[in-house]
C-alpha cells in the first residue's frame, strides 16, 4: 500500500457522523427503538426498511428537526445542542416532501437558498450537475416529478456540504428518472461527499451503497456492505434447470446431482430441478456432461443471485414489500 | 460581525425579492387584494352615492280647468318649488292628467280648486305609488299649503315655527363617497391581513417551513420579508382605491400623513396578527379560509364600513365597538378625511384598542404554535 492509498484509507475510515442509542416515540407509537451506527467520510450509507420502519424519523433526528427522546448524535466534535448553526452550514438535506417554492424557477430557488449559507456553489454549476439547465427559467410547478426531485437534491447541494441526506429521493419516479437520480448520487461520491440515503428499493441500495443498514420496526436488523450481507446468508448458490424430455429426465438428473460432492441439496418439481451448490460452475459442467451423454435436452438453466431481499427475509422472517 | 450583517442583508434582500415574485405570480392575491376591493367599492359607490347630490324631485301635472284667484295663488306657489317639475310647463285638462298618472308619465296630478269658494285640493296618484315616498312628500307639501291658507282665512298668526340647521363634526363635510372610500381602504387592508396568512398554512402543509428550518436561514428575516411585502401590497391598495375614489367618484381627501402612516402601519400589523392567530390553529387552508371568511364577513357589516355604526340598532353597537375594524375604519377616516393630527387623543384611543387586538392575537398565536408545535410534528 502506497502512502497516498494509506492516507485515503484513513480518510475513508474517518467517522463524520456517529449515532448512539437513538430512541423516539410519538404518543404510544415507538418509531425508533434503539439505533446506533457511524458513517465514514466519503461513503454512501443507506438506511433501508419497509414503510414505517423508522427511517425518516431517524433521519429527521440526525438532521436536527426532531429532538430524540434518548441518545446522542455527533458530527465529529459537533453536536446539535452546542453547534446548531455550524452543523446546518455543513449538511445538505433533501427531505421526503421535497418542498420548495413552486411559483419560483429552479434558478430562483437555488439563488434564494444560496443566500442562507456562508459559502455556496455557483447556481450554474448545480443546475448543470442536476441536469436542469434547460428548465432553469420554468416555474417549479411546471416541472415533472423527476425534475422536481433533482432540484430538491440541487437545493441540498447548494452550500457544497460535506454530508448530504437524501430521504427516499426516487420514490414514485419512473425507471428512467430513478436512474438519473442514481447518476447524481454516484457523481456526489466522486466529488468526495458523504451521502446518507434512505430508500425502500432493495435494488437501489444494492447498486449504490458502500454500506447498508437494514431497519425494521425501529431497530437495526443488520448492517454491513451489500456483498458481506449477502455472503453471510449462505455460500450456496441456487441453480434452476428444466427439461424438455419430461419428468423422467428431471428425475434422472436429480439422481445424478445428489451424488455430486459439490451439491448440498436438491428439490424436484415435475420437469424442473432446483439444486444448491457452493460451486455452480463445476456442478453445471458435470451436469451438462451427464445430459449430453443421456441425450437429454435442457430447456432452461439459471443461477439465482442472492440479493438484499433474501437478506431481509432471512433476518426478519418477513416477505419484502416495496 | 460586519460580514454577518452584510450576509443578513443579502439574505433579506433575496427573501424580499422572492416574496415579491411569489405575490406577483399568485393570481389569487391580485384578485382578492386588488380586483375584488375595486369592484366592491365601485358597485357600492354607484348604488349608494350616485343620487346623493340630486336629492328629492318629483314630476307633476297641474289641472286648473277653471282659473280663479285661489288657483292662481296656489299655482304660483307650486311654481316656486324647485324640486317639483311641472309636466309641459303649464296646466293640462283633467282627462289628460288622469292619463299621464295612469301611464306613470308623472308621479302625481294636482287638481287646483275650481272656484274661489272651493276649499279642497285634489292629489291624484297611481294606485301602485299610493304609499311611495314621493306621494307622501307631495301630500305633506299640499297639506302645508292648506294649513297656511286656513291660517290666513281666520286671520291667525302662527305661534310655532320650524327652523332648520345642519351640523357637521368638522370643517369638512363627510359625504358618502368619502365615507365609503375610507371604509373600503380599511376593509381591503384588514382582509389582506386576515386572508393573507393562509400562505403560512399552505407552507406548513407542504413542508416548506420545515424545509427552511433545515437550513441556517433566519426565520425572523423570512417573517420580516413577508411582512414588508404585505405592507407594500397594502400601499398599492391604498393608492389605487384612493385614486379611483377621488378621480372617478369625486371623493375629497384631506390627508394628515403622519396620522395616516401610523394608523396604516399599526392597522396592517394588527390584522396580520389576527391572520397569524387563525393560521396557528388551522391545519388546512380550507379550515383557515372558513374562519377568516366568517370573521371578515361579520366585521364587514358591523364595523361601519358601509353604514355608520351610530345608525345601527342600539343592541348591535356594543358589538361594533368591540371589533378592531371599527377602530381601523375610524382611524383612517380621521387621518384621510378630517386630517386629524397624530397628537389627537381621538386617534390614539382607537389605535390603542386595535393594537391590543393585534398584540393579544399575536401572543396567543405564538403560544399555540409553540405548545402544539405544528411545525415540528409530522
Amino acid at each position: 500500500m502506497t502512502c497516498v492509498e494509506a492516507f485515503r484509507k484513513r480518510g475513508e475510515e474517518m467517522k463524520v457522523l456517529e449515532v448512539k442509542n437513538l430512541k423516539k416515540s410519538f404518543g404510544s407509537i415507538r418509531a425508533v427503538e434503539d439505533i446506533s451506527f457511524s458513517v465514514h467520510s466519503g461513503e454512501i450509507f443507506t438506511i433501508i426498511g419497509p414503510n414505517g420502519a423508522g427511517k425518516t424519523t431517524t433521519l429527521e433526528m440526525i438532521e436536527g428537526l426532531v429532538p430524540p427522546d434518548h441518545g446522542e448524535i455527533t458530527f465529529g466534535d459537533l453536536s446539535w445542542s452546542k453547534h446548531e448553526h455550524t452543523i446546518k452550514q455543513k449538511i445538505g438535506v433533501q427531505p421526503q416532501s421535497s418542498a420548495m417554492f413552486d411559483l419560483l424557477t429552479p434558478e430562483e430557488n437555488l439563488t434564494l437558498f444560496a443566500t442562507f449559507y456562508v459559502k455556496a456553489r455557483p447556481t450554474e454549476e448545480i443546475l448543470e450537475l442536476i441536469n436542469l439547465s434547460d428548465n432553469r427559467k420554468n416555474q417549479v410547478k411546471k416541472l415533472s416529478g423527476g425534475q422536481r426531485q433533482r432540484l430538491a437534491i440541487g437545493l441540498a447541494m447548494i452550500s457544497d456540504p460535506d454530508i448530504i441526506f437524501l430521504d427516499e429521493p426516487t420514490t414514485g419516479l419512473d425507471p428512467q428518472a430513478r436512474r438519473n437520480i442514481w447518476d447524481i448520487i454516484l457523481e456526489l461520491k466522486k466529488l468526495g461527499k458523504t451521502t446518507i440515503l434512505t430508500t425502500h428499493y432493495m435494488e437501489e441500495a444494492e447498486k449504490l451503497s458502500d454500506r447498508v443498514c437494514i431497519v425494521d420496526q425501529g431497530k437495526i436488523v443488520t448492517l454491513d456492505t451489500p456483498t458481506a450481507l449477502i455472503a453471510q446468508l449462505t455460500k450456496d448458490r441456487e441453480v434452476h434447470l428444466s427439461f424438455l424430455d419430461g419428468a423422467d429426465a428431471a428425475q434422472d438428473a436429480n439422481s445424478f446431482a445428489t451424488v455430486l460432492d459439490s451439491v448440498t441439496r436438491t428439490e424436484l418439481d415435475g420437469t424442473s430441478l432446483k439444486l444448491w451448490t457452493e460451486h455452480p460452475e463445476d456442478t453445471l459442467y458435470d451436469l451438462f456432461g451427464f445430459t449430453k451423454e443421456k441425450n437429454y435436452q435442457v430447456e432452461q438453466v439459471s443461477i439465482h443471485e442472492m440479493s438484499l431481499e433474501d437478506v431481509f427475509i432471512a433476518f426478519t422472517g418477513k416477505e419484502w414489500r416495496d | 460581525m460586519e460580514g454577518l450583517s452584510l450576509g443578513n442583508f443579502i439574505q433579506f434582500k433575496q427573501m424580499l425579492v422572492a416574496q415579491l415574485k411569489l405575490t406577483f405570480r399568485e393570481k389569487q392575491a391580485w384578485f382578492w387584494g386588488i380586483f375584488f376591493p375595486v369592484i366592491l367599492m365601485t358597485i357600492f359607490m354607484v348604488i349608494f352615492s350616485g343620487n346623493s347630490d340630486n336629492g328629492f324631485s318629483a314630476k307633476v301635472a297641474i289641472v286648473d280647468e277653471n282659473p280663479n284667484p285661489t288657483s292662481d295663488m296656489l299655482l304660483s306657489q307650486i311654481n316656486q318649488i324647485s324640486v317639483l317639475e311641472i309636466e309641459s310647463g303649464e296646466p293640462v285638462t283633467r282627462e289628460s292628467a288622469d292619463k299621464l298618472v295612469e301611464e306613470k308619465d308623472v308621479d302625481a296630478a294636482i287638481v287646483l280648486p275650481e272656484s274661489l269658494e272651493t276649499t279642497s285640493i285634489l292629489l291624484v296618484v297611481n294606485k301602485e305609488n299610493e304609499q311611495s315616498v314621493i306621494t307622501q312628500a307631495l301630500a305633506g307639501m299640499l297639506d302645508n299649503f292648506i294649513q297656511q291658507a286656513n291660517l290666513v282665512a281666520v286671520n291667525a298668526t302662527p305661534m310655532y315655527e320650524l327652523h332648520f340647521e345642519s351640523i357637521t363634526s368638522s370643517d369638512n363635510d363627510l359625504n358618502y363617497t368619502d365615507f365609503l372610500l375610507t371604509g373600503m381602504i380599511a376593509l381591503s387592508i384588514a382582509q389582506g391581513g386576515m386572508f393573507g396568512m393562509v400562505d403560512l398554512v399552505e407552507m406548513r402543509r407542504k413542508g416548506l417551513l420545515k424545509r427552511l428550518r433545515m437550513t441556517p436561514a433566519s426565520m425572523n428575516l423570512f417573517g420580516l420579508s413577508d411582512m414588508v411585502m404585505r405592507l407594500l401590497f397594502s400601499v398599492v391598495q391604498i393608492i389605487l382605491l384612493s385614486l379611483i375614489g377621488v378621480l372617478i367618484f369625486g371623493a375629497k381627501l384631506y390627508i394628515n400623513f403622519p396620522s395616516l402612516l401610523v394608523v396604516f402601519l399599526l392597522g396592517a400589523l394588527s390584522f396580520n396578527a389576527l391572520g397569524y392567530f387563525f393560521s396557528s390553529f388551522s391545519k388546512t387552508t380550507e379550515a383557515y379560509m372558513g374562519v377568516a371568511n366568517i370573521i371578515s364577513f361579520l366585521m364587514m357589516f358591523l364595523s361601519g364600513v358601509f353604514i355608520p355604526v351610530e345608525t345601527m340598532p342600539e343592541w348591535i353597537q356594543p358589538i361594533s365597538n368591540f371589533l378592531p375594524l371599527t377602530y381601523f375604519v375610524e382611524g383612517l377616516r380621521e387621518s384621510m378625511i378630517y386630517s386629524t393630527s397624530i397628537l389627537s387623543s381621538t386617534i390614539w384611543f382607537g389605535i390603542g384598542i386595535m393594537v391590543l387586538w393585534g398584540a393579544f392575537t399575536y401572543i396567543i398565536g405564538s403560544w399555540i404554535y409553540k405548545t402544539k408545535s405544528i411545525v415540528a410534528t409530522r
